[in-house]
């Protein structure tokens, strides 16, 4: 039921319990402060509700929009972190994440007319998605231990079947998947360089997704702990303190991003290019 | 503390219970410091194994906040709400609350933050993919302009209604939105310290019992500190017109309402309550100029620092060090 309309009922209800507990005398009293009750009831129901809409609240004073605006961000977070869950596993929330997205484009096929017209076509996509789950799980094993280019011929087998049923039921569907698949797997390296030196940085593909991407090598003038000071990492090399120490020593950490995680970001790139040749 | 010259740091008894984890995510790394237990007042519920999973958990929310909002891979959320405009979308919780938050930052800065026209700038670092380096454009009709006003929420359905074909960014809101995830996974520990490409989030005091000291990186120099700041149990976020990632190699920041270059501001810094909020302010003030940046920055009660810079220098970097102009929030001599 609409807020308002709920509202305007607790209004009415508390009008008439007053009304006929002062008419009424003997039996009156209880039942009018009944309907009180219950009229309370329901705008306590319906105010909480109110306050979640950003947007309604908004039609108010322009001062209240501005300590809404910090609340707000509190309680986005406070809301997302209560909705979703997390697993420390990251294999298994690789693997749920896909039958996630797999799951979408199943729902989505209903959405276009054709689909409803043709009662046996839902029912196919359906379980050709299912029974690809197995199959993109295999090919999660596979790329680890061969090359990529073994790895990439291995993965397509396993997704056409999906892709090929999806076809005749949603060709979006179809383009969506075949996005996702346009690097090879394997493992590549490329190289970024900025002001203070180059840097080469490795991408993990498994199925055509980015797995992992890490930092291998690190020249720069000075140490990569630098991006993180003080951070002793497997990832990160453990080079030789430069001679120039940041004036971090003060600090436990540095605001604002350095030129060392663009040259990152552009060894990352050079590597995917590789990928997709 | 965490040196690894061990000769320099006097208590190398507190770095062993100190937990510090550097990952790649989001296209930048990203820290997880949890401090050890202050030996005394700490129950002994909060194990070694059990500060490992919580860091775990921390950089889970990273993954789950690019998967849905990332604008690079065509099966994210945003991007498949992006291929339905004119109809309501059922979304989850996280891109409800994120586009929701990131349109009332629109609304309250006027239109100078505006998640919509995202596509069309450069706001913040990394907007190439930066796994791949392809330019992200959508087969949008880029005559058509719009605005945050295309976009409708449904809070009782909790559907998005793109009015018009339109890319949402949330470019300048994930990534906090992300640290904060992360800080509320944290929340069992007093002392944490998140650290995603220079956005913060500062859970109780350092290693040395004391605020967490953070550097602001000078806006000229990535050599050097412009400012440091004392912070607990706040975000602090650094935007600098040095974040130069858009392709041509123009100035990154555009503003939104004119199409124009924002000129005059050299860095932002925000300290607020989450980092998603100080992202997204730091963005708007570095499009609204340091006055109004300031004044915005007043009246919602979080505090700041501009550098801004001679218009005539701003896409000069001079042998000297250009002269900088400071600007401050009333209440920001409380972090220094």
């Amino acid at each position: 039921m609409d807020k308002s309309t709920l509202l305007l009922l607790a209004i009415v209800l508390a009008v008439f319990g007053t009304s006929v507990a002062a008419g009424r005398p003997s039996w009156g009293i209880f039942t009018g402060i009944a309907i009180i009750l219950l009229a309370a009831g329901l705008a306590a129901g319906a105010l909480p509700m109110r306050s979640d809409d950003y947007f309604d609240e908004r039609a108010g004073a322009g001062q209240r929009i501005s300590k809404s605006l910090v609340t707000l961000s509190s309680t986005a977070i406070v809301a997302i972190y209560a909705a979703g869950y997390h697993r420390t596993n990251a294999a298994a929330h690789k693997f749920d994440s896909q039958s996630e997205q797999g799951r979408t484009v199943a729902e989505a096929t209903p959405a276009p007319p054709p689909t409803p017209e043709n009662p046996p076509a839902p029912a196919e996509p359906l379980g050709s998605l299912s029974s690809s789950t197995p199959a993109v799980k295999k090919n999660v094993r596979k790329p680890a231990a061969a090359n990529p280019k073994s790895g990439s011929a291995s993965t397509e087998p396993g997704e056409s079947p999906a892709s090929a049923s999806e076809t005749g039921a949603n060709p979006a569907a179809k383009a969506a998947a075949s996005v996702q698949t346009s690097y090879k797997d394997g493992l590549f390296l490329g190289w970024g360089s900025c002001r203070h030196g180059d840097i080469e940085a490795s991408v993990q593909i498994q199925d055509g997704k980015i797995v992992t991407a890490a930092i291998t090598q690190c020249l720069t003038r000075y140490s990569c702990s630098w991006i993180s000071p003080r951070v002793p990492s497997p990832v990160l090399p453990d080079l030789p303190r430069e001679v120039v120490e940041r004036q971090s020593a003060k600090v436990d950490y540095v605001s604002g991003a350095t030129e060392s995680s663009y040259a990152f970001a552009d060894a990352i790139t050079a590597a995917l290019s590789k990928a997709s040749e | 503390m965490h040196s690894p010259m061990p000769s320099l740091q006097p208590c190398p008894k507190r770095a062993s219970d100190d937990i510090v984890r550097t990952a790649v995510r989001m296209g930048t790394f990203v820290t997880i410091h949890v401090v050890g237990p202050a030996a005394a007042h700490k129950s002994e519920a909060h194990s070694p194994m059990l500060r490992e999973e919580a860091v775990e958990g921390a950089f889970a929310w990273f993954d789950r906040v690019e998967e849905c909002c990332t604008r690079f891979d065509s099966g994210s959320e945003v991007m498949r709400l992006a291929a339905q405009a004119g109809v309501p979308v059922p979304v989850s919780t996280l891109l409800y609350q994120a586009v929701q938050f990131a349109l009332a930052v629109a609304e309250e800065s006027g239109g100078a933050f505006d998640p919509t026209v995202g596509h069309a700038m450069e706001t913040r670092g990394f907007n190439r993919e930066y796994r791949s380096g392809r330019q992200i454009r959508s087969a949008l009709d880029r005559g058509a302009p719009v605005s945050y006003r295309d976009v409708r929420l449904d809070p009782e359905r909790k559907t998005i209604t793109l009015l018009r074909p339109l890319v949402i960014d949330l470019g300048a809101v994930a990534k906090g939105l992300a640290v904060d995830l992360a800080a509320r996974e944290l929340s069992p520990f007093e002392n944490f310290a998140i650290n995603a490409g220079g956005d913060l989030y500062l859970g109780g005091r350092n290693p040395d019992s004391e605020p967490w000291s953070i550097g602001i990186r000078h806006p000229r120099s990535d050599a050097d500190l412009i400012e440091a700041v004392r912070v607990s149990n706040r975000a602090v976020c650094t935007s600098g017109d040095y974040e130069k990632r858009s392709a041509d190699g123009g100035h990154h920041i555009l503003d939104p309402r004119t199409g124009a270059s924002a000129n005059g501001v050299a860095s932002v810094t925000v300290i607020a309550p989450t980092a998603m909020l100080a992202d997204a302010l730091a963005t708007a003030a570095f499009v609204l100029g340091p006055a109004e940046g300031i004044q915005l920055f007043d009246r919602l009660g979080v505090n700041g620092l501009i550098f801004s810079v001679p218009s005539f220098s701003t896409d000069c970097v001079a042998p000297d060090l250009p002269v900088l102009t400071r600007y401050a929030t009333q209440a920001m001599h409380e972090y220094l």
